[in-house]
């Protein structure tokens, strides 16, 4: 057994998975850097330095043991955690979503409009002598021609040409034609190609036969950082917020922006942007009163159910499967179970109460529904825990004070209630800290609403904090990926304080503090 | 009143009404899958027709892979289920037995990476893995290796922990007679503890196996194509807003995918019980 640890063969397989490992990172590092994903590219040449050092020497026994998890954590939790932190500083949002040299680009592609005049000529699409995509064009009243392509421009006179009965050009000297196929298969091309006319005039498709004379109206001043619009002579510049703006008009922003670091700005507007704590505060608010309303029904019903089955009654195993069922059930499903148990027209509930609420449109009654669903899902857990911690509590001191005299009312509210709040109540904690989050019951049951999207307002009556910021990040309309983050990081400060005090009290610190 | 009635009634009362509430919808949910309308609205709640229509549509109907869905299910967690195991448990052994300079901080960072919830880095975590598929489109966003390696990171927090509270209870006079034996720490490991913890390491990995099955957010983030969407987002997907439709397969879909959770879990009751003490909840 013990050559297996040091034996020839096992040294040899550890290599080849080593050498295999650092290989297949070696490789998504080049493709990285080759992505300009440097970041992403940094921290795989880190990894892989770290395994190639752990393990091909004996530095340290510990590190062999504690690198694959320790990676695995940084990549996919204390890094995704940082990055949070950094895009919560950042513009980064629909319309902020690209790095600011692809958005100058963008603007610069987009920044076009027709001549004044709105010139147009007929043209054919085709190749020219040097066998580029090339367009030739006719102005049947002057009876001028010219081919044109991305890179060159040739002036022809009436001779040169074959024109139809109504004066287009049909052949031309340097010209070919495209066949129809070859038309169709290459339309995309050339739709995006700008033909050279007089800078900084040039000729654009429209449909097949039509072009017309364009001009580049944005032109980007890299030394200066503007952009300045060439019929107007107005000048953007940048505001600090990702985007270019007027600097005559601030309402008039170029599009697409950028993403932009923007420091505290989404933090402060947490707290004084109307627009952003209004519906903050009313969600956090509902966040709080729905874990603690969830955290006190199932607490509730376990410590009854508990009480109840305290005592060898008959049956009291068969209640117990029973009682477990929800809580082994795999919680999706049970969800959109009951989501569907709730409709309104054909749902289980207003059929067996004979009852015609809209449940999910009413703002109360989604509330109530979120409520009922979860303590069908939670208090199994209490009831478990609860019946466990009764146990646990030596029967000495409750024959003792009845010995005294005290009320069975007594015994509970004296003795056995205090002792099980005592052994429960970081699990109330971390509970609490649970349902503080607890996105699929949301999400799967309500989506959050009922919401009035016509006040523009995303926040439903149902929306906790986590379910809200998912709609901000993901939702249909603008997907603002920095405010999320910066919420993001306010809940996990309070979810990381509450969580302390629950641990700081079921004492778990103590083994290494 | 007897006695017998004054001490037991109100716990059977209590008894029959909770019973009553939890087995509702499971018992709702089972006439659904039986009821050959297939429709949400249930005229009776004993069932006067028993159809099979609804589980054949699952597997019959090309519209809904349900298969496929299961299948994609099983094998992403069940590698996540073995794989955040085999690596959590070499660094939770670590942790609690070696001696490394920054283990104290490297515990405080594990306790601080395991409360929190991979949701609220939800966009970080697109973001990242958007820009990991410019490069490497074979496990970025929307493919499953990519979301297998999220969440193989998600779960090692949480197994580190619980199995580092394992080690933690196993008694060091073993490993301290093994080390005077001139035992190596690869040793100790492999021939003392991995041995020792084999039953721990199963439940606990069933514990991730459960939790993955039962991930829904990432998994809709992630798995945009029908055919790699895993049994919670296709069902989600299917059922969706329509629930009048399409609720007799759903319930039959919802069914099967069901059973084997519910079997494990009843079957690691007694070692759940004991994690969930331990202050985890599950998800």
């Amino acid at each position: 057994m013990k050559a297996l640890y040091h034996g020839k063969t096992t040294k040899f397989a550890k290599y080849v998975v080593v050498a295999l490992v650092i290989a297949i990172l070696a490789m998504l590092v080049q493709s990285a850097f080759a992505s300009h994903e440097y970041e992403i590219a940094a921290f795989l040449t880190v990894a892989l330095i770290v395994i190639a050092i752990v393990y091909l020497t004996e530095i340290s026994i510990p590190f062999k043991f504690l690198i694959p998890g320790a990676l695995f954590l940084f990549a996919f939790v204390i890094g995704p955690i940082v990055y949070t932190v950094v895009m919560s500083t950042f513009q980064y949002q629909t319309g902020n979503y690209i790095s600011k040299p692809e958005a100058i680009l963008k603007v610069q592609a987009l920044g076009v409009a027709p001549d004044k005049a709105g010139t147009t000529f007929d043209v054919l699409v085709g190749r020219n002598s040097a066998n580029e995509y090339a367009i030739l064009a006719s102005d049947i009243l002057t009876r001028r021609y010219f081919i044109s392509s991305s890179t060159s421009k040739t002036e022809l006179f009436p001779v040169d040409v074959e024109v139809n009965s109504d004066g287009i050009a049909q052949k031309g000297t340097g010209f070919t034609p495209l066949s129809g196929e070859e038309r169709l298969a290459s339309d995309q091309e050339f739709a995006e190609i700008r033909f050279i006319y007089n800078e900084p005039f040039f000729i654009k498709l429209e449909g097949s036969s039509l072009g017309a004379v364009n001009q580049r109206i944005l032109e980007y001043k890299s030394d200066r950082d503007v952009f300045v619009n060439l019929q107007s002579g107005d000048v953007y510049s940048d505001s600090g917020q990702g985007n270019y703006v007027n600097e005559a008009d601030k309402e008039e922003i170029l599009q697409p922006g950028w993403r932009s670091p923007i420091w505290f700005s989404h933090y402060i507007d947490l707290f004084t942007n109307d627009k952003v704590r209004k519906p903050l505060i009313g969600v956090f608010i509902w966040t709080i009163i729905f874990a603690a309303l969830t955290v006190l029904t199932q607490f509730s019903l376990g410590l009854l159910l508990a009480l109840a089955m305290d005592r060898k009654i008959h049956g009291r195993r068969i209640y117990r499967s029973i009682f477990i069922l929800p809580y082994a059930m795999p919680s999706v499903m049970s969800i959109l179970i009951w989501g569907g148990m709730f409709n309104t027209e054909f749902g289980a509930i207003n059929n067996l109460f004979g009852t015609d609420i809209a449940w999910f449109q009413s703002a109360i009654f989604a509330r109530v529904a979120v409520i009922v669903v979860n303590l069908w899902l939670g208090f199994p857990y209490f009831y478990l825990i609860t019946s466990g911690a009764l146990q646990a509590i030596p029967s000495e001191l409750s024959e003792a004070a009845s010995i005294d005299g005290a009320s069975p009312r007594q015994i509970f509210s004296k003795i056995t209630l205090p002792l099980l709040m005592q052994i429960v109540s970081p699990l109330l904690v971390a509970s609490f800290a649970f349902n503080f989050n607890n996105f699929n019951l949301i999400y799967l049951l309500t989506g959050g609403g009922p919401s009035s999207p016509l006040d523009g307002d995303i926040a439903g009556a149902t929306d906790i904090l986590i379910s809200y910021t998912y709609k901000i990040a993901f939702g249909t309309n603008v997907q603002n990926l920095g405010l999320a983050s910066a919420i993001s990081v306010i809940i996990f400060i309070i979810i990381a304080s509450i969580s302390l005090y629950g641990i700081r009290k079921s004492k778990v610190l103590d083994s290494f503090s | 009143m007897s006695k017998w009635l004054r001490e037991n009634l109100w716990r059977h009362v209590v008894g029959v009404l909770v019973s009553l509430f939890a087995l509702f919808p499971l018992y709702l949910v089972i006439i659904s899958s039986i009821n050959p309308t297939g429709s949400l609205q249930i005229t009776s709640f004993i069932p006067q027709e028993i159809s099979f229509n609804n589980f054949a549509k699952l597997f019959n109907d090309p519209t809904i892979p349900y298969l496929t869905w299961m299948k994609n299910s099983l094998i992403i967690a069940g590698t996540v289920a073995i794989l955040s195991v085999v690596v959590g448990a070499s660094s939770a052994f670590a942790f609690s037995r070696l001696k490394f300079k920054g283990k104290r901080i490297g515990i405080q960072l594990l306790l601080l990476a395991q409360m929190f919830p991979a949701l609220l880095a939800l966009s970080a975590i697109y973001v990242i893995m958007e820009r990991v598929y410019n490069f490497a489109p074979a496990m970025g966003l929307g493919t499953q290796p990519g979301l297998l390696l999220v969440y193989m990171g998600g779960a090692m927090g949480v197994n580190i922990w619980l199995l580092k509270g394992f080690v933690d209870s196993i008694p060091i006079e073993l490993d301290e007679a093994a080390k005077v034996d001139g035992a190596s720490a690869m040793q100790t490991y492999w021939l003392i503890f991995i041995p020792l913890a084999i039953p721990v390491l199963a439940v606990v990995s069933l514990l991730s196996f459960i939790g993955t099955f039962n991930e829904f957010i990432l998994a809709r983030l992630f798995l945009v194509d029908m055919d790699s969407r895993t049994i919670a987002v296709g069902l989600q997907g299917f059922i969706g807003g329509q629930y009048s439709q399409n609720w007799g397969p759903f319930a039959a879909g919802s069914i099967i995918a069901s059973v084997p959770i519910v079997i494990i879990f009843l079957s690691l009751q007694k070692y759940i019980i004991n994690g969930l003490t331990a202050g985890s909840v599950k998800g």
